[in-house]
């Protein structure tokens, strides 16, 4: 395989649901041993195949619960496959959210450090990304103040400045850019294509349209974690709206 | 299966799952560090005395138990409060790592639901930031030595010795807290009582020497358990130094880094087999 490549083989992912609802004793009491009796199974993704390409770019959509997260935490490695497999190779930047893993208890400069950690970056390695993540981030002094004190915008602008500095192989972005202002998503924006152009594998949430369009030219659509459509965006989106229109989306359990 | 090879070379980031976990800590070995330190510096914030706490923590302790043996109460023994605190010291050391330690898989779910992080880190930080405080614990244990003219010896020099093997033990056990705590929630309160008990069950208040000999079968059984439980050969690597002045017997330390060792590898195929599936029961 070469780096910045991503097969997903008929994979299927499930959540075990309890119901939280008690209304007898016993219930109550069966409840305690919850975990030792089988919950009920939820497929949140189920027989979803994909062949990425290093340098490609995807746009995943779907209602809200289709399992655009999901799937996206499995190419991340955050959940394993229940079914299938998936490959990937190469480094993955997952911004699943940005700034996952931030304390808030600490300055910004020591989560830059945090954050590199957890991404598998030594201090020193971060100590010569440090000034270029501060000088993206536009935070200035506040770099030095607790991130509980930073609006969500700051929080996200310090997110993606470091996960644009990681040198990935592979860019996962989760509908994380909202939160920035006009100008700072535009930089974002800006700085996804560079990558684009540097050959990097890109997989995008949006339920944006304009915003997909605009960096994805193919579209994977998510139907209650069934694969509906993969192909050009433009009849993506066509699929994706007539699904819509169809009954109720949002999630439905389904027994397995 | 999720199958991630190694990118760029060097890069280190993304480790294969079918390469060994321990490998995978290792590369994950400053994020670790920086837990600890990350936990240091949140207990400690906005606190004047900052780390010195963990030092003046056991001092003041330790006036206490001078008074109280030197006047109140008669001590058994010649110095008692260090004879106790040779034994409190370690016993704090492995009873809070984990207290703490089975919280920390639930404590961190949300960057476990979000980073792809080898979830040991978790529980081994608490050890380390614990290993931090118990290491400092020393300074004021040596002061108090000197000022009630508690002989030093060479076998001092074993210290480092008995917290590695200390911290060993610590870490086996408390991975296997922290990953039972996230299936069974009851873990926590379990551990509480039976940590309760086992602090008197285990020579921290005592030792061996000082029980004597009574002729009633629950005495027997308790000398026997004694002999069986792996603190009391944990305790005595501390408190034999410091306390008798002298290295512990070589099979009591054989016996405690073989168990020590065994523990830990124990925890951590436990802890990696289980971690899979910790994400379900968060
Ligand atoms: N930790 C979890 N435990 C149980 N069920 C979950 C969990 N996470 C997600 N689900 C369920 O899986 C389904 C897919 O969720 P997912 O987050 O992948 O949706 P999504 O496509 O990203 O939605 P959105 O557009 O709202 O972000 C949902 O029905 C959700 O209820
Ligand atoms: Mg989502």
């Amino acid at each position: 395989m070469r780096n910045g490549e991503i097969r997903v083989r008929d994979a299927g992912v499930c959540y075990r649901l309890y119901r939280e609802k008690v209304s007898t004793l016993k219930e109550a009491v069966v409840n305690r041993f919850r975990h030792l009796r089988s919950a009920e199974i939820f497929w949140a993704v189920r027989h979803v195949s994909l062949e990425i390409e290093p340098g490609e770019a995807i746009a995943l959509v779907g209602h809200n619960g289709s399992g655009k997260s999901t799937l996206l935490k499995t190419i991340a490695g955050v959940l394993m496959p229940d079914e299938g497999e998936v490959f990937v190779q190469g480094r993955i930047s997952p911004m699943i959210e940005l700034g996952a893993g931030f304390d808030p208890e600490l300055s910004g400069r020591d989560n830059i450090f945090l954050n590199g950690a957890l991404l598998g970056f030594s201090r020193k390695q971060m100590e010569g990304k440090f000034d270029r993540i501060v000088a993206f981030s536009e935070l200035g002094d506040f770099i030095d103040m607790p991130i509980k004190n930073y609006s969500s915008g700051m929080y996200a602008r310090l997110g993606f400045a470091i996960a644009q500095d990681v040198e990935p192989d592979i860019l996962i972005v989760d509908e994380v850019l909202a939160v920035g202002d006009e100008r700072f998503q535009e930089k974002c924006k800006a700085r996804i294509r560079d990558f684009r152009s540097a050959g990097i594998t890109f997989c995008f949430v949006s339920h944006n349209y304009e915003a997909a369009r605009e960096l994805c030219p193919r579209a994977a659509v998510l139907h209650h974690g069934r694969l509906a459509f993969d192909g050009p965006i433009g009849q993506a989106w066509e699929r994706y709206r007539e699904l819509e229109r169809g009954p109720a989306p949002g999630p439905q359990i389904e027994a397995s | 299966m999720t199958e991630l090879t190694e990118g760029a070379p060097g890069a280190g980031m993304l480790t294969p799952a079918r390469r060994s976990p321990l490998r995978e800590l290792v590369n994950y070995r400053q994020l670790v560090a920086m837990l600890v330190i990350r936990e240091l510096k949140v207990r400690y914030k906005r606190s004047i005395f900052g780390l010195l706490w963990t030092m003046l923590n056991p001092l003041l302790l330790m006036v206490v138990y001078t008074v109280v043996f030197s006047t109140i109460m008669r001590a058994p023994r010649r110095n008692f409060a260090i004879f106790l605190l040779s034994g409190l010291l370690p016993w704090l050391f492995f009873s809070i790592a984990i207290l703490q330690g089975l919280h920390s898989i639930l404590v961190n779910q949300e960057l476990i639901r979000k980073v792809r992080v080898p979830q040991a880190v978790f529980p081994l930080s608490v050890v380390g930031s614990n290993l931090v405080n118990f290491a400092l614990s020393f300074v004021p244990l040596l002061l108090l030595m000197a000022v009630v003219r508690q002989p030093f010896t060479t076998a001092l020099f074993f210290l480092p010795v008995a917290m590695l093997i200390l911290t060993v033990f610590i870490s086996g056990v408390t991975l296997l807290f922290a990953t039972f705590t996230v299936f069974f929630r009851d873990v926590r309160h379990l551990a509480e009582v039976a940590l309760q008990m086992l602090m008197y069950l285990s020579p921290v208040f005592y030792d061996l020497e000082m029980l004597g000999q009574h002729d009633t079968w629950w005495f027997r059984a308790f000398r026997v358990f004694l002999q069986v439980n792996p603190l009391s050969y944990l305790l005595g690597l501390v408190r034999d130094p410091v306390y008798y002045g002298r290295l512990p017997p070589l099979s009591g330390v054989a016996l405690a880094s073989a168990g020590a060792l065994a523990v830990l590898f124990i925890g951590f195929s436990v802890f990696n087999r289980l971690a899979p599936r910790h994400i379900h029961y968060l």
